[in-house]
């Protein structure tokens, strides 16, 4: 409610996001006027992961990433957090959701319409089954990258100061539009089991290209278990160490 | 049940110490000297239900960090707190719907919002029922006199005026337990009055605690039952408001009128002068002498008018900040 109450600021936060969006789409064009495949992957289905990859980076934007990413270090680091402590509510999802971004809202519009776009070019040749598992899959990236914030956010509670390493996972995040196949050795390695950038988007676009095992899907969701698991814990070990700021 | 109850409770942190200037930055950014601070040393504090009890201490003394975990917000390194029969820093959902906690220095209310906004929200989250809703808010608009600002967005408001707010969203649920840290602040002296009215308005009722925190001796004045004095951590006086000022380490003040020219030298020797001004002056005496020693200027001064009090709460305060003893 807060950025809608005021217009301009409203209207060109939208348009540089639409701008940035399309900026992209004529990149990955102007990647294949000179080659036919990244590795496995075709023109459409570069389209469909970079499509994907927008859905869920807007749909984390819109609802978390900014109360976690840099809301909450700051009410940490400020002691702000104090007001929401002694509200009788849920406090983590109170401030992970705190701020639903309307700007992003609206941005997210197009980026639905480019998917639809993608799915039309390949026909929407999909079964409900891999709707089905692309829907769930979309959702487990969302819990991944909520993990992930959740982990940096807390971090406030001892480094006081969070953003650089919030800053640091946003450009990593940003790896995970492109195919996996661009890495050699201990990126892809890194990528694929460590820090699993996999799972935000070319898990849920290789449901719909129908190229995963049964082995990866359940290998995604544990995965995720294991980071919310730990984001979790470590959350209510930070909440411990809270020390707000003197007045 | 107590309001509040605390056994040994303790508060240690650490921070890193960082140097002034450039130098220092870079110094402290490598080899930052680790500090360690005990802010609560085993306070123990019992307040029943009704109560309205000052805390108060010097910058740093500890009562903000006490009042912090009575609220749940921090978790105590050590000892005991109990409130309203709960466990604070566990933060359940009936416990939270008991209490509030205001302080002066920041603003809860949404910014750019107007304050029925916050009224809306409170009435959401503490699942308070439309028509209790609806007459506590009619209730507490009315003592906080700011049904003209309503819809006004906050940063259009003065301080005082979003104070008012504030107390308002923050009394909504009709709390037990109400924890004010320093509510006053950075406000003027009308405003200042109107939240104090608001507080004892409130405090009347006789069904709520207010523990209230203040370096404005016309809070814990004006508003206060009981005093709690806490320094460098610990608590070093807790008695009513009355008796502390007519505790016996506490002097008298004698404030004489003289009627026509007088000499300074007449009241010298008598007690501490104080104050001097034109024709009156202030002088402080021990309590068993003050009779006599008004009497002995009565007699032998013109004396236009003569009053005997006790030291104001402010210098009473004082003499604890500069000890930092117990009251014996």
């Amino acid at each position: 409610m807060k950025q809608t109450a005021y217009r301009p600021h409203f209207i060109l936060m939208i348009t540089g996001k639409v701008v940035r969006m399309g900026l992209l789409f004529f990149f990955f064009q102007a990647v294949f006027l000179k080659v036919n495949h990244i590795g496995q992957w075709t023109y459409d289905h570069v389209l469909l992961l970079f499509a994907t990859f927008q859905v869920v980076d807007y749909l984390m934007s819109i609802t978390f990433q900014r109360n976690l990413s840099s809301s909450l270090p700051s009410r940490i680091r400020t002691g702000e957090l104090d007001s929401r402590m002694v509200l009788p509510a849920h406090l983590l999802f109170f401030v992970s959701f705190e701020e639903i971004d309307m700007m992003d809202f609206f941005s997210f519009l197009p980026s639905l319409g480019f998917l639809a776009y993608v799915c039309y070019r390949m026909d929407f040749a999909f079964s409900l089954t891999q709707m089905i598992l692309y829907t769930m899959l979309l959702v487990n990236a969302l819990l991944f990258l909520y993990a992930i914030l959740l982990i940096i956010a807390t971090t406030s509670f001892w480094i006081t100061q969070s953003s650089g390493l919030a800053v640091i996972f946003d450009n990593l995040m940003k790896i995970g539009r492109y195919p996996l196949d661009i890495f050699e050795g201990f990126w892809k390695i890194f990528f694929l089991y460590f820090l699993p950038l996999v799972l935000i988007a070319q898990m849920p676009s290789q449901a719909l290209l129908k190229a995963l095992s049964l082995e990866s899907v359940l290998l995604s969701f544990v995965a995720t278990g294991v980071f919310m698991v730990f984001a979790l814990r470590f959350w209510r070990w930070g909440l411990t160490h809270y020390l707000s700021a003197s007045t | 049940m107590k309001a509040i109850h605390t056994k040994n409770l303790s508060k240690s942190y650490w921070f890193y110490e960082k140097e002034a200037g450039l130098s220092g930055s870079f110094k402290s950014l490598f080899r930052g000297k680790k500090v360690s601070v005990d802010a609560v040393q085993g306070i123990n504090l019992d307040i029943e239900i009704g109560e309205i009890v000052g805390f108060i201490g010097p910058n740093g003394a500890g009562k903000t960090t006490t009042l912090k975990m009575c609220a749940g917000i921090l978790h105590p390194s050590g000892g005991e707190v109990k409130v309203v029969g709960f466990i604070p820093h566990r933060r359940e959902k009936g416990f939270l719907k008991h209490i509030t906690f205001v302080t002066g220095q920041r603003n809860r209310l949404f910014w750019d919002l107007p304050a029925e906004e916050y009224f809306e929200f409170c009435k959401i989250i503490y699942e308070i029922p439309a028509a209790e809703y609806r007459r506590n808010l009619k209730e507490l608009i009315e003592l906080a006199g700011i049904g003209d600002i309503l819809r006004v967005p906050q940063r259009k408001l003065s301080a005082g005026e979003r104070k008012r707010c504030e107390l308002v969203a923050a009394l909504l649920h009709d709390p037990k337990v109400i924890f004010l840290d320093e509510p006053t602040n950075a406000l003027d002296l009308i405003s200042a009055g109107k939240i104090r009215e608001f507080i004892r308005e409130k405090g009347k009722a006789g069904n709520h605690t207010i523990i209230l925190t203040s370096h404005n001796m016309a809070d814990i004045e004006q508003v206060c039952e009981r005093v709690v004095i806490i320094n460098k951590g610990k608590i070093v006086c807790d008695e009513g408001i009355r008796e502390l000022s007519r505790h016996n380490r506490f002097k008298k003040q004698i404030r004489i009128v003289f009627e026509g020219p007088w000499a300074l030298s007449q009241v010298e020797g008598l007690g501490d002068i104080v104050r001097v001004d034109a024709q009156e002056v202030l002088l402080e005496v021990d309590r068993e002498r003050a009779a006599s020693v008004a009497s002995r200027i009565f007699s032998h001064h013109p004396v236009k008018d003569i009053g005997i009090m006790d030291q104001p709460l402010e210098k009473i305060i004082e003499s604890f900040f500069r000890n930092g003893e117990a009251v014996g």
